[in-house]
């Protein structure tokens, strides 16, 4: 490789400042944000299609020029980050290759741009399982062998960060559960990698930070315990609930019905209402802690209805 | 710029299209030595010869359409995209494409030349007309490998633009094969044919008194060259801005 002695200041950090995108004068696709991707983390971009999340990304990566506000990685706006592949490596979408190009040379006509050995080229090809499928057109290439494609362009000058849109569209289970394997091992790299999403499962597992938008604006950012925090509730079930949901409220809790005979309780933990269930003689047919679930959150905050409301400011979490 | 440049070329080089416009250009070059040598032509003036070998100028119409291609392709396929992470600035980018294809321009000339002169040699020998590189042969060899270097950057230009692939080459293609021949036909205004590409491109291409094409007074070679370069330079220029600023989405 031809990599430099690495930076500290190049090694990843990528801060979003007040950026904002206005197309054609009135489509505010991206409104005042800002948020920041710690170096070495993988770091979910989470939002629903349209959210602006490609938008970002592309002023991050200097492609899109952002109507206000600044970008940088490790310090630095993209255009003045010097070999900017060897530092930063992106797939934005899963069709930039032209359809009569082998997969290989598509990587090798990038390799001669910035002076990386061809020998990368099928380094790479390895590393996303496209070895055999390199010297093919790319016009015979599945959905999911074209983001492979994107992947291995992205790898290929051994970059400390990483930008990925979508990376998962179009790939089969197999695939995603192979594209979860490569993060954790990516990170483990100590990589920094902002990955996109709009399906929160598809990067739940292996994100440690998350960065929520939606129509433009930053919902919520933050590690995923921190999102969670004083989000995990019980679920109490029982044929008497009115003596037990009273018992709650004056102990501090705050229980609401899931249905006429259940109940899902906030600020107690699973101890304190079985004790007072007992104390309070209600017979308890299921006493259970609802797993928290992130898909639940990203819905709760991304809603397509309302804009994001006045309590969800930034590093706040999901509170209710 | 030379990897830049060189990356250019292995982008020409890895898909088809180059070949068969390639091909396209030397067949009509080969046709025309064979329709000038033919035995019902008798091409006997040193300055005959010199004319047949004007018509490797028809490649310039081939580097055009590959300039065209050289910018609406990245858009089409969305190669842009990578091209400009690998490269942020966009003046170098667009020095090394405007680079590739003035050289793209001068590797199709003399690819059509050297086929003539292949073909033409041992014919005209045989036929035993004398023919040495003269100062006028000398003169449209090298009118062919500016005419067709620049129509290149024109396509460059015009592809950068019109944006879109088909109607950029069609356009492109039907103005400076028919519609611009079309002003001979204009009573009035047909002098002004004499500053079209085509008109600066005959000014460029022909020296002996040929000055006088369809009754349209022609321009000295030197100004051919400068009108025919504003016409390459005015559109990749504009492109060029365009492109500074534009968006990739």
């Amino acid at each position: 490789m031809t990599v430099a002695a690495p930076q500290p200041n190049l090694d990843g950090q990528i801060i979003a400042s007040e950026l904002t995108k206005v197309f054609r004068g009135r489509i505010r696709a991206v409104d005042r944000l800002s948020f920041t991707v710690e170096p070495g983390s993988v770091t979910g971009f989470l939002g629903p299609n349209g959210a602006g999340k490609t938008t970002t990304l592309r002023m991050v990566l200097g492609l899109v020029h952002p109507t206000g506000g600044t970008a940088t990685i490790g310090g630095l706006q993209y255009k003045n980050i010097p070999h900017p592949i060897t530092r930063v490596g992106a797939a934005l979408e899963s069709s930039s290759f032209h359809p009569a190009r082998t997969g290989r040379n598509h990587l090798r006509i990038l390799c001669i741009a910035a002076g990386l050995p061809l020998q990368r080229a099928d380094a790479v090809l390895d590393m996303v399982g496209l070895g055999a499928a390199g010297k093919r057109k790319v016009r015979g290439y599945s959905l999911g062998m074209r983001q492979r494609l994107g992947l291995a362009s992205a790898l290929l000058g051994d970059p400390r960060v990483l930008v990925l849109d979508e990376p998962a569209n179009g790939l089969d289970p197999d695939g995603i559960r192979w594209l979860r394997g490569f993060f954790r091992h990516l990170a483990g790299e100590g990589r920094t990698v902002l990955v996109s999403s709009h399906q929160l499962n598809e990067v739940q597992e292996v994100a440690d930070r998350v960065v929520i938008l939606n129509h433009g604006q930053l919902v919520s950012a933050g590690t995923i315990s921190e999102l969670t925090a004083g989000s995990e509730s019980v679920r109490v079930r029982t044929p008497n609930p009115a003596p037990l949901g009273e018992a709650i409220a004056a102990g501090g809790g705050f229980a609401q019905h899931e249905d006429p005979q259940t109940l899902q309780v906030r600020g107690m933990t699973l101890d304190q209402v079985g004790h007072l269930a007992f104390t309070a003689g209600v017979e308890l047919h299921e006493l259970s802690t609802q797993q928290f679930d992130l898909e639940d959150l990203f819905f709760q905050l991304t809603g397509t209805a309302q804009p994001p409301g006045p309590t969800m400011q930034p590093s706040q979490g999901g509170k209710q | 710029m030379i990897r830049l440049v060189h990356a250019e070329f292995v982008k020409l080089r890895t898909t088809q299209v180059w070949f068969w416009l390639l091909l396209a250009a030397l067949a009509i070059s080969a046709i025309v030595v064979v329709a000038s040598l033919a035995p019902a032509n008798n091409v006997t003036d040193p300055s005959d010869v010199a004319d047949m070998f004007t018509a490797s100028n028809n490649a310039s119409i081939v580097v055009f359409v590959l300039g065209v291609l050289g910018v609406t392709t990245e858009f089409r396929y969305q190669t842009i995209t990578p091209t400009v992470l690998v490269t942020p600035s966009r003046w170098t980018l667009i020095t090394a494409k405007l680079i590739s294809y003035t050289l793209l321009g001068a590797i199709y000339a003399l690819a059509c030349l050297v086929i003539q002169l292949a073909m033409a040699l041992p014919w005209l020998s045989a036929k035993g007309i004398d023919f040495s590189l003269d100062a006028q042969l000398r003169h449209v060899i090298g009118a062919v490998f500016i005419v067709v270097a620049l129509y290149g950057v024109i396509g460059l230009g015009v592809g950068a633009l019109l944006r879109n692939q088909i109607v950029a080459v069609t356009v492109g293609v039907i103005f400076l094969l028919a519609l611009e021949n079309l002003i001979l036909l204009i009573p009035k205004v047909r002098n002004a044919w004499a500053y079209t590409p085509g008109g600066a491109s005959n000014a460029i291409l022909y020296t002996h008194g040929q000055n006088d094409f369809n009754g349209v007074h022609l321009l000295s070679s030197g100004a051919g060259v400068i009108v025919l370069l504003v016409w390459a330079l005015i559109p990749a220029l504009i492109g060029a801005g365009i492109t500074m600023n534009r968006d990739i989405t």
